[in-house]
């Protein structure tokens, strides 16, 4: 397979400064390979429900979907052990500290799932109380639509996430919002699809 | 006490008289008694009233549990909110709905009803309403920091407007 | 003192006439934490393992929804009472219609009236299953955890079946039901009615004889019956605490006088005595579903009243009534004339309650849910203070909050 361009290569510069690892040759190059896999393979969600998304993360993590065997075995109470976030329900006004806090504390690289309406858009909550969607203060990765999203939907969520990290999972982000990634292959058209779409 | 009878049973059917005596009887003082369109007697007294009336509506009239505690911004130049308590009794098994009119201020229920004290605090933070008397008045909602009473309904609804992108990219920019 | 006591080298520094000031850690919970059952925050100051004071923390949740009703028709607002008590969707939508019909005071079909029993219960059980399932797991049980969700899949799979929704449905309207449920779907649920006996059967030998489940919940977290009263509590936690007192046998809607099933009540009020009261209801439920089930009758699900429900389709091509009223339905909405209402139902976490005030036009001016968790809620710092932290879990669990309708 041949090497995906990745971000560094289309041109932001930005992502230099911020320590992503270059890895030099042959030996570097199947070591940055060996880490990518490795992240994408076990990618641990920091248990972040908030509400009605909430249940069907539960319901994801539960014997009929199961994502544990996406890699994704344990859902970590401490922030410190999770590399994946997924922002599962609405944001409050009081919460917005709490969810940045949760994010600041999870170590590097670490990436965010705006999990429903609420906290991709707030959906049908456009109000005073909560924070018009998530990416106003953390940096998402990928949205994922539904009210709730359906658990399917969730694990393809998951799924595509896993595709950017295999790419390149040396971007540390920093409060940046994520530049868009490499293509993702769709069969036989991806030959034709321009990257960064 | 007599009881008329209210039918046990949401009432669907029109009852030829409602229960008004006891309830007039055990409260003098009430602007208006009424029957609302769930069948739930409704009375309505004065601010400086209504510990008191409280205490009719949860010992004679035996509506002991406390349920709910609201208001209503009705948008009015002089006492502006109604206030909204529930009682329900076990015995009869029917609800007492007692409304009270006030600017900002209202004495808290806490001392005989511990149940009542997020609620008000809850009218507290949304609509501004003091409780003289409640052991704790803080936010309980919204951030301790928030400017405002969201609820009123002269404060908005604070939506942010919505941009289509699809619009955007096919009819060209607005 | 001239006779010193006898004392071991090793031990005279420590020993001391003077007592240690005793301080009181003051830790906090929540509101990311995987068994507060939501965003819920408790500051709790600890003797040791003892817990002095505890002072829950809500608002994170806070989501405006009554004043977001204020801007929605009232068919509008259904689809925002789904979000409220999120494990009860279908429960806040028949409160929510039930309170708005008092107010149009139309008539519902039978058949429509059924339906929402059979969903109602549904729901119920659905709700229960998901509180033995998180109430295991945040004891440390994690395979009744998986048994209850393969359950809660077949009923989420129902749903999905009659509304193409798995959880928000929106299914229940004022005016009756969004669409008809067809024949095949209530025969796949009821094959589920019938084998769920046999499922409660295997989470109960998992659980209810299981001695380390006992030791954790006997006797913790007591709230008695005046208690429970006081506070404002209601449905389980205080059927628990001995209290007979179901809104469905008291005050019935949608026709529970008809239906035969027992109020199961506790007797101590402690963890063990909620968490069994639920089960019970369980089946109770299961029974309920069974009966709406076999006495389905045929006909419309939804009133005749043209002021509420749009016409059929069909009627649109031969009658200007019909056409004006489909217009008016569309543009303006459902306009109750002016007035208010409240109608309390049995959720499967207590009184739950829609209190709709209009002024006449096309939007509510108030609306407000009494939610039975917010209530319940209140009920913590008394079950939780004077036990060791290590119970606060399950006193949190078996009080079922949905921080969803604690916070709205």
């Amino acid at each position: 397979m041949s090497e995906q361009p990745t971000a560094h290569d289309a041109g932001h510069g930005h992502d230099h400064d911020h320590g992503a690892e270059q890895r030099s040759g042959a030996p570097g190059f199947v070591l940055s390979k060996l880490e990518d896999w490795a992240r994408e393979s076990s990618l641990w969600p920091v248990t972040f429900g908030l509400a009605c998304c909430a249940i069907e993360m539960m319901a994801m993590s539960a014997s009929r979907f199961d994502v544990a065997r996406f890699g994704s075995e344990v859902f970590r109470a401490s922030p410190r052990q999770a590399d994946l976030m997924i922002v599962a329900g609405r944001v409050a006004q009081k919460m917005g500290p709490v969810l940045r806090e949760v994010y600041d504390q999870m170590p590097e690289p670490k990436w965010v799932i705006a999990m429903g309406d609420c906290a991709s858009c707030t959906g049908v909550f456009n109000n005073y109380a909560l924070i018009q969607g998530v990416d106003k203060i953390v940096p998402v990765d990928v949205y994922v639509p539904g009210c709730p999203p359906t658990p399917d939907a969730l694990l393809d969520s998951i799924l595509k996430l896993k595709q950017r990290v295999a790419a390149n999972s040396r971007t540390l982000r920093h409060g940046l919002q994520t530049p868009p990634g490499p293509a993702i292959p769709r069969g036989a058209a991806a030959a034709q699809q321009p990257p960064g779409v | 006490m007599t009881t008329p009878a209210p039918p046990a049973a949401p009432a669907e059917t029109e009852t030829p008289e409602p229960p008004h005596d006891p309830l007039r009887a055990a409260l003098p003082h009430a602007a208006e008694v009424s029957i609302a369109a769930d069948g739930i007697p409704t009375v309505r007294v004065p601010l400086e009233r209504l510990l008191e009336a409280i205490e009719r509506v949860r010992g004679e009239l035996g509506h002991t549990r406390f349920v709910d505690l609201t208001a209503v911004d009705r948008l009015q130049r002089e006492e502006r909110f109604e206030l909204v308590y529930l009682f329900y009794s076990l015995d009869q098994r029917t609800w007492l709905r007692l409304k009270t009119r006030t600017d900002a201020e209202a004495p808290s229920l806490t001392g005989s009803v511990p149940g009542a004290n997020w609620y008000e605090r809850e009218l507290y933070d949304l609509f501004g309403i003091r409780f003289s008397g409640h052991p704790d008045l803080c936010r309980i909602m919204l951030p301790d920091d928030w400017r405002g009473h969201p609820l009123r309904r002269t404060e908005p609804l604070g939506s942010e407007p919505v941009d289509f992108t699809v619009t955007r990219g096919v009819y060209g920019t607005g | 003192m001239a006779q010193a006591e006898l004392q071991t080298p090793s031990t005279s520094a420590l020993t001391t006439d003077v007592e240690p000031p005793r301080e009181l850690l003051t830790i906090n919970m929540g509101p990311q934490h995987p068994s507060t059952h939501g965003v819920l925050r408790l500051e709790l100051q600890l003797d040791g393992e003892v817990v002095v004071h505890c002072r829950p923390v809500i608002g994170y949740l806070h989501t405006g929804i009554e004043k977001t009703f204020e801007a929605k028709t009232y068919v509008q607002g259904v689809v925002l009472t789904d979000r409220m008590d999120y494990l009860n969707p279908l429960g806040n939508n028949l409160a929510y219609a039930l309170a708005v019909e008092k107010l149009v005071a139309c008539e519902i079909p039978e058949r429509a009236t059924v339906l929402r029993v059979l969903l109602a219960e549904l729901t119920r059980i659905a709700s229960h299953l998901m509180f033995i399932g998180s109430m295991a797991l945040d004891l440390g049980a994690s395979s009744p955890f998986l048994y209850c969700w393969r359950e809660r899949e077949k009923i989420l799979d129902f749903f999905e079946r009659i509304s193409g929704v798995r959880m928000m449905t929106s299914f229940i309207r004022p005016g009756g039901l969004m669409r008809d449920v067809d024949a095949e779907a209530l025969a796949t649920i009821g094959h589920f009615v019938d084998a769920m006996p046999g499922y409660i059967d295997s989470y109960e030998e998992l659980l209810t004889g299981n001695p380390i489940f006992k030791e954790r919940t006997e006797g913790i977290g007591v709230l008695s019956a005046d208690d429970a009263l006081a506070l404002g509590v209601s449905g389980p936690t205080l059927r628990a605490a001995g209290l007979n007192f179901d809104l469905r046998k008291t005050n019935p809607y949608c026709g529970y006088e008809a239906y035969d099933f027992a109020v199961p009540t506790g007797t101590v009020g402690d963890c063990f005595d909620r968490y069994l009261v639920r089960v019970a209801e369980t089946r109770e439920s299961v029974k309920i579903c069974r009966q709406a089930l076999d006495r389905m009758p045929g006909g419309s699900v939804r009133t005749t009243d043209r002021k509420v429900m749009p016409p059929p389709k069909e009627e649109l091509a031969k009658s200007m009534e019909a056409v004006i009223h489909h217009f008016k339905l569309w543009t303006e909405g459902i306009r109750p004339p002016a007035g208010e209402a409240y109608v309390g139902v049995e959720s499967p976490r207590g009184e739950l309650g829609f209190y709709v005030v209009s002024d006449g036009s096309g939007r509510p001016i108030r609306v407000h849910e009494r939610a039975p968790s917010f209530a319940n809620l209140q009920a913590l710092p008394k079950i939780t203070e004077g036990g060791a932290v290590a119970d606060v879990v399950a006193c949190i669990a078996t009080l079922d909050p949905i921080m969803g309708e604690v916070d709205r």
